[in-house]
């Protein structure tokens, strides 16, 4: 190798590995910090779980989880819907409308979710006459998901062979039986994936689901409010939770593309 | 084959399927993206009265904004923190991005997806984290006092903070743009431009680059938008001298209850993020980046 390259491996390697200490510093910190007794300087450390079991008994935390899930599993199953159709859409059938679809499907990704509340939040209220409620919450965010899960469809769905749809209309499947039988069978991690990835997500908006969900208290709602008051015990636990959470979904994302079971548009 | 299928058998059209598959998310997007944007540059011409919109039409929104020197300087200042954010991060990430796809080998899934995962936490309880280590009682400041020295007074609510925070929240996009745009690309069209006489940096600038500038301009404007629309990292982290455009915007529809006001900070904010959008895409040369190398 010359010394070039090695060169270049060298400072790539590590600008990576500060990256990685950069964004998992924190998590790391806050993970530790969540199971001391003294969170502004917990060294030596003495262990404990009182700050799980205030969060645990804390009724809004347990409110604000059930709202939350609520809304990340309504927001999912719109955009992974919506998504679906429209990446079969764009894949399958070549149309004059082709680019504009594309187009107004990623244009969420370029409108900040500050705009994307508060504009929902007025429209909401002043058109539509409707007051900030969870199905306006999970409409807003979902709008905001649909380019994200629509992204991971495409990504996986480029190199489905849609000839087998044809086939199966060959021998006379009507087109729903043939993407229940057919299609789905062989799409639905692409549609886990999106799920999965809009779920989490929507669970943890706070500037869409803020402006539109009224006194709806949700997680993230919660914890911005208890921010205000500086870092709290649950504040910590709530934060090594969720952090826990996602990066085991993403770990087991991890295991089932490593083993092949499902891709999410990676290749090798 | 499928079209002669379906006509024989009296069914819809490909262009007609097209729609009926597209047309739900499209009309869901525009129903509750764009309209919402309409509706909010249409509000930006009323006012506001006791927490309620009067359709009286008046440019004084625009008047108020243009003309009070902290709205502009609060504008200026998410502007120059978004562009500062952004080039670093730019920088910063095309050397990770490259040699992730370059040298990751069978490690690359696992390097990728540990970029990604930590931006799925969500904005309030990441801030919380970078607190942790870098608020006034965080690991680095309280670490500093125990060991009797001085704590660094530019991580305490500054805009240098401010922006460290938009930095992490953001930095996952752009390394994942550029590392996914990279993972199409033919690295063997370096070894042409070597074998041609090429040297390294000359092939990176004509060939590299070039051909991945799509994926860098995707990232650069996924890093952009939501560092200038930024309300709470400056808030949290910024302290007063570091208030956003964005932090100001969210006031409008919080105490004050300005909606019309907040409506025009709100289309200054997306045409000023849309005008830099615009920019970048200008500098795309289709013919040049529009080929990424190896085919599918």
């Amino acid at each position: 190798m010359k010394a070039g390259e090695l060169l270049a491996r060298l400072i790539g390697g590590t600008l990576l590995l500060s990256l990685y200490l950069f964004l998992y510093a924190p998590i790391a910190y806050v993970i530790y910090v969540s199971f001391q007794k003294d969170l502004n300087w917990p060294f030596p450390p003495s262990w404990t779980l009182a700050h799980y079991a205030a969060l645990g008994a804390d009724q809004t935390y347990r409110e604000g989880l059930w709202n939350s899930i609520l809304l990340g599993l309504g927001s999912a199953v719109i955009c992974t819907a919506v998504a679906t159709m429209g990446s079969i859409a764009v894949l399958k059938y070549r149309s004059r409308w082709r680019a504009l679809m594309v187009v107004i499907f990623l244009c969420p990704l370029f409108v900040a979710d500050l705009l994307v509340g508060i504009s929902n939040l007025l429209f909401n209220r002043q058109v539509l006459n409707l007051p900030g409620n969870m199905g306006s919450a999970m409409i807003g965010n979902a709008v905001h998901c649909t380019s994200f899960a629509f992204l991971i469809m495409l990504a996986q769905l480029s190199r489905y062979d849609w000839r087998l749809d044809d086939a199966a209309m060959v021998f006379g499947a009507r087109p729903l039986r043939c993407f229940l039988e057919v299609t789905l069978p062989l799409i639905w991690p692409a549609m886990l994936g999106a799920f999965l990835v809009s779920f989490i997500l929507a669970f943890n908006n706070l500037e869409i689901s803020f402006y539109n969900l009224g006194a709806i208290p949700t997680l993230p709602t919660i914890a911005w409010g208890s921010l205000r008051f500086g870092l709290g015990g649950e504040l910590f636990a709530l934060a090594a939770l969720v952090n826990g959470v996602v990066l085991g979904a993403f770990a087991v994302m991890y295991l089932l593309m490593r083993y092949r079971v499902v891709s999410f548009g990676h290749r090798e | 084959m499928a079209t002669e299928i379906a006509s024989a058998r009296g069914q819809l059209s490909p262009e007609a399927r097209f729609l009926l598959l597209a047309l739900p998310g499209a009309l869901f997007v525009v129903t509750f993206l764009i309209l919402p944007m309409l509706s909010i540059l249409v509000f930006s011409f009323w006012r506001t009265e006791s927490y309620n919109l009067i359709p009286e039409w008046s440019l004084d929104n625009y008047v108020v904004l243009f003309t009070t020197p902290t709205y502009m300087t609060f504008l200026l200042r998410s502007l120059l923190t978004a562009v500062a954010v952004s080039m670093v991060a730019l920088i910063y990430s095309w050397p990770v991005a490259y040699f992730m796809a370059k040298y990751g080998g069978r490690y690359r899934l696992l390097l990728s997806l540990a970029v990604a995962a930590p931006f799925f936490t969500g904005v309030i309880l990441r801030i919380t984290g970078i607190q942790g280590i870098m608020g006034p009682v965080g690991l680095i400041n309280m670490g500093l006092m125990n060991f009797g020295l001085p704590p660094i007074s530019f991580l305490m609510y500054t805009p240098t903070a401010a922006a460290i925070g938009i930095a992490y929240l953001f930095i996952p996009f752009m390394v994942t743009a550029i590392y996914l745009s990279l993972l199409n690309f033919d690295f063997e069209l370096l070894e042409v431009a070597k074998i041609n006489g090429a040297k390294a940096w000359r092939a990176f600038f004509e060939v590299t680059l070039p051909l991945n500038w799509i994926g860098t301009i995707i990232g650069l404007v996924l890093v952009f938008v939501p560092a200038l629309g930024d309300s709470i990292t400056a808030r949290f982290l910024g302290g007063p001298n570091a208030a956003s455009f964005g932090q100001v915007l969210s006031l409008q529809f919080g105490e004050t209850g300005t909606w019309a006001l907040g409506s025009a900070m709100g289309v200054v904010l997306f045409l000023v993020s849309s005008f830099v959008i615009f920019l970048m895409w200008r500098s795309v040369n289709l013919r040049r980046s529009g080929f990424t190398g190896r085919e599918g």
